[in-house]
């Protein structure tokens, strides 16, 4: 071997683009995603399993619960809620089709139905807090209630997952920001299709906690 | 023999364009994933003087059986659990972090890592997340130990322990956020040419860790969310007088911090896998046994986490646990034999990265025998909470991970610096961290089997032997650390030069000059085909034509003894 081996040979210049490729930063930004979402799984297992052991402890109360959600509003408005919430999730990939197919105004119609939506489920869930707080059930602990310990397994769960889709409400109104400016077109979407993720999982969180909670 | 000595001057291409870097750029913010591991590394090394002066004053008070250096029993509480907590939380886990964000993008001949500006925020968590660990010891300390078990950290413990648990969570996320980097840019960023298999095996347990920190750290950030709430929302999740569990608390605590023990070492055993290869110039012995076991250890990692609770764990679901805590052993085992495989008629050096090498797998095979006990139950029931648990992760965590740590100090840091480090200091350095290492944890194994329980200020007179045998120790392992200080700091003003690859090494972080410009690689490096191929001519070749590019150490480092009739081959790589 000599000096001369250690010029570089021709396809290493493929190495040189990884920054500046946008397919490449595309992969990245997907993986990553991936990455991040897997994390968020993990803790809102710790959630769901400080629900699940105090279920097993006392199952009667979350039975009383099971109760009072047959009363108007209750059940209805969480299954609405949940209506809502699913519909999104469709509108967010009738905005990634529309700017798959370049049409950038689709795009921000569809994304803005998408954080509409987010923000009604917000307002309902606001809706039924305030019903849930009237009936005593509470953050915090008290003596004098039947839900005395029921509240904070029930409200941290569900209000985490609360607080998620109040970012991603943002982060679609981020979306819609860079559309108009943009940013995005037929071949680089990657920003949305990031997006699209994360409104899938807080999705499909929502149905692991609708029917944990709610139904079963 | 190579000829390591080339006459510096006399090459072209020695002029390569070096950066200027002032200490100021190292305050700033900066996306340049050498600047970051720099500051990662510095960063953690501050936190390691405070979390060794916190276990000096530990070992002070230990020093006779009665309170002399703290009042109260609660400042003695204060003092081991912030010392725990920064050095697992501000030491270690940073400081392998620093070691990955500088290496894991040369290793890989890539520009940066996948996300700089990610990079560069989730290293700038770190020092508000330190501040409020050492605020914390000013405003009602925390008391509950590292592990924070409520109700000690929910009803007893100090406004310090909502800090603490702050701090720990933003320094969870900063190394959630770290570890996805690895991985995308581990995935997405090797060169062309470069597949899974020809890594180095540093970056495989770079990527080993990042799984376990994304998929256990969260477990932790759970945790500590309803700790924090339980402190100060006035829930009641851990208190079970009102319906709480706290045995919920330790189940998930470990689910992590099992995972966690996992974080702290396995990058430290990929930097033990490049050094024993390097400095003894032979491959790598069972290069994907090495790589596919930490993998394994990953995996079984998380099923073992309730060996921590054989005393507060229902009795059936013990013997699961104890037969899943041996099979760890096993990929461990792998690991350690293909090491001494390495070793085995190699032309080894005994520089002092090659040294503390040695000297953990010396010391992690105690740490690992002893974690074997531990996991057995009538063992374990007999010595929990006592001094020989204390002295079981010390041997794995000192012996093991900041043995690793100096050791790729030594190694890297010509790399990082340009400059070599002194090799006689490194060695004296060397001889005090292991004698006094030893002196210091080896005689806790006897205080825990005679029955002296950890966390306590005040013990029994008959154990004052041990323990002062281990408090002088201890002080001898304080001194050490000033002596690695003094050598970087005089190194880095009068240090020989390094040139760009002065122990001969295979990998791509050395195919450039040292420390590596900006962009880390003057067009495309070059790699050889096998990261561990040492001792073939095209080694040596490959190692000769990147010393006359880049440049030669200002003298020959190591003075290459003729081959003795056992070492293979002639050549000297």
């Amino acid at each position: 071997m000599s000096e001369a081996s250690l010029q570089p040979q021709v396809e290493h210049h493929a190495a040189d683009g990884h920054h500046h490729d946008p397919a490449a930063r595309a992969e990245n930004l997907k993986f990553a995603t991936w990455l991040y979402l897997a994390s968020e799984v993990v803790i809102f297992s710790v959630l769901i399993a400080t629900y699940v052991v105090f279920r097993l402890h006392s199952p009667e109360v979350v039975e009383h619960f099971h109760e009072g959600l047959n009363e108007w509003p209750g059940i209805w408005l969480v299954s609405i809620n949940t209506f809502i919430l699913l519909s999104s999730s469709w509108a967010m990939v009738m905005g990634l089709r529309q700017i798959q197919r370049g049409n950038r105004q689709g795009l921000i119609r569809w994304i803005s139905l998408t954080a509409l939506m987010g923000a009604l489920f917000v307002l309902f869930q606001y809706v039924e807090y305030s019903e849930l707080s009237h009936k005593g059930i509470t953050l915090y602990y008290n003596t004098d209630g039947t839900f005395t310990d029921f509240g904070m397994r029930f409200y941290a769960p569900t209000a985490f997952h609360g607080a998620h889709v109040i970012v991603g409400i943002l982060w679609a109104l981020f979306v819609v920001f860079n559309a108009r400016r943009g940013n995005y077109s037929a071949d680089n979407y990657a920003g949305v299709e990031v997006f699209g993720l994360y409104w899938h999982f807080v999705d499909v969180v929502w149905i692991v906690l609708f029917t944990l909670i709610y139904l079963v | 023999m190579a000829s390591i000595s080339v006459p510096i001057g006399s090459v072209p291409g020695q002029s390569a364009p070096r950066p200027r870097l002032r200490v100021s750029d190292y305050l700033r913010w900066s996306v340049d994933h050498k600047i970051i591991g720099v500051q990662y590394m510095v960063t953690a090394a501050f936190f390691f003087i405070v979390g060794g002066t916190l276990a000096m004053l530990i070992r002070l008070e230990l020093l006779t059986p009665n309170l002399d250096v703290v009042q109260t029993g609660s400042q003695y509480n204060t003092l081991f659990s912030v010392h725990g907590l920064v050095m697992i939380f501000l030491w270690i886990i940073p400081m392998m972090a620093g070691f990955g964000n500088y290496l894991v993008p040369l290793m890989l001949g890539a520009k940066d890592m996948a996300f700089p500006w990610l990079n560069a925020f989730a290293f700038w968590l770190i020092p508000p997340a330190g501040i409020l660990m050492v605020g914390s010891m000013l405003v009602g300390a925390p008391e509950a130990g590292w592990t924070q078990y409520p109700p000690l950290s929910t009803l007893f413990s100090g406004d310090g322990q909502t800090l603490a648990a702050l701090s720990v969570h933003l320094l969870g996320i900063s190394s959630i956020l770290g570890a996805i980097n690895f991985l995308v840019t581990v995935k997405n960023m090797r060169p062309p040419g470069m597949s899974y298999w020809q890594m180095p095996l540093f970056v495989w347990a770079i990527v080993a860790t990042s799984i376990i920190v994304v998929m256990a750290t969260p477990f932790l950030a759970g945790a500590l969310t309803l700790l924090i709430l339980d402190r100060v929302g006035g829930t009641t999740f851990f208190d079970a007088t009102k319906g709480g569990d706290v045995l919920l608390w330790q189940n998930v605590f470990w689910f992590y911090s099992h995972p966690a023990v996992y974080i702290m070492v396995l990058p430290g055993m990929g930097i033990l896998s490049d050094v024993l290869s390097v400095h003894s110039r032979k491959p790598i012995f069972g290069y994907k046994m090495i790589a596919l076991s930490s993998m394994a250890i990953g995996i079984v990692g998380f099923t073992v986490w309730a060996h921590h609770m054989f005393t507060s764990l229902q009795p059936e679901l013990r013997i699961p646990f104890m037969i899943t805590s041996m099979i760890i052993a096993v990929p461990t085992g792998i690991k350690i034999f293909s090491w001494l495989g390495t070793l085995w008629r190699g032309k080894i050096r005994f520089t002092s990265a090659m040294l503390f090498s040695l000297g953990f797998l010396s010391m992690f095979v105690i740490g690992g025998i002893t974690g074997v006990m531990l996991a057995m139950i009538p063992f374990n029931l007999h010595v929990h909470d006592t001094y020989f648990v204390v002295a079981h992760l010390h041997f794995v965590l000192f012996g093991g991970s900041v043995f690793a740590i100096y050791s790729g100090v030594y190694h890297w840091f010509p790399k990082i610096t340009g400059r070599m480090l002194d090799e006689r200091l490194g060695r004296l350095h060397f001889a005090l961290t292991y004698i006094g290492f030893f002196f210091t944890f080896f005689p806790m194994h006897f205080a825990g089997m005679l029955g002296m329980p950890r966390r306590v200020a005040v013990y029994m007179p008959e154990y004052q032997g041990l323990n002062a045998t281990a408090s002088f120790g201890s002080f001898l392992l304080g001194i050490s650390t000033f002596l690695l200080l003094y050598n970087v700091i005089a190194s880095l003003r009068s240090g020989r030069l390094a040139g760009a690859n002065p122990w001969r090494a295979l990998t791509l972080e050395w195919a450039t000059t040292s420390p590596p410009p900006a962009t880390n690689f003057v067009g495309d490096p070059v790699l050889f085909e096998d990261p561990y191929g040492y001792g073939t001519e095209g080694a040596s070749d490959y190692l000769d034509a990147i010393e006359r590019r880049f440049g030669a150490p200002s003298q020959p480092v190591v003075v290459d003894k003729p081959a003795s009739p056992a070492a293979q081959g002639a050549s000297g790589d």
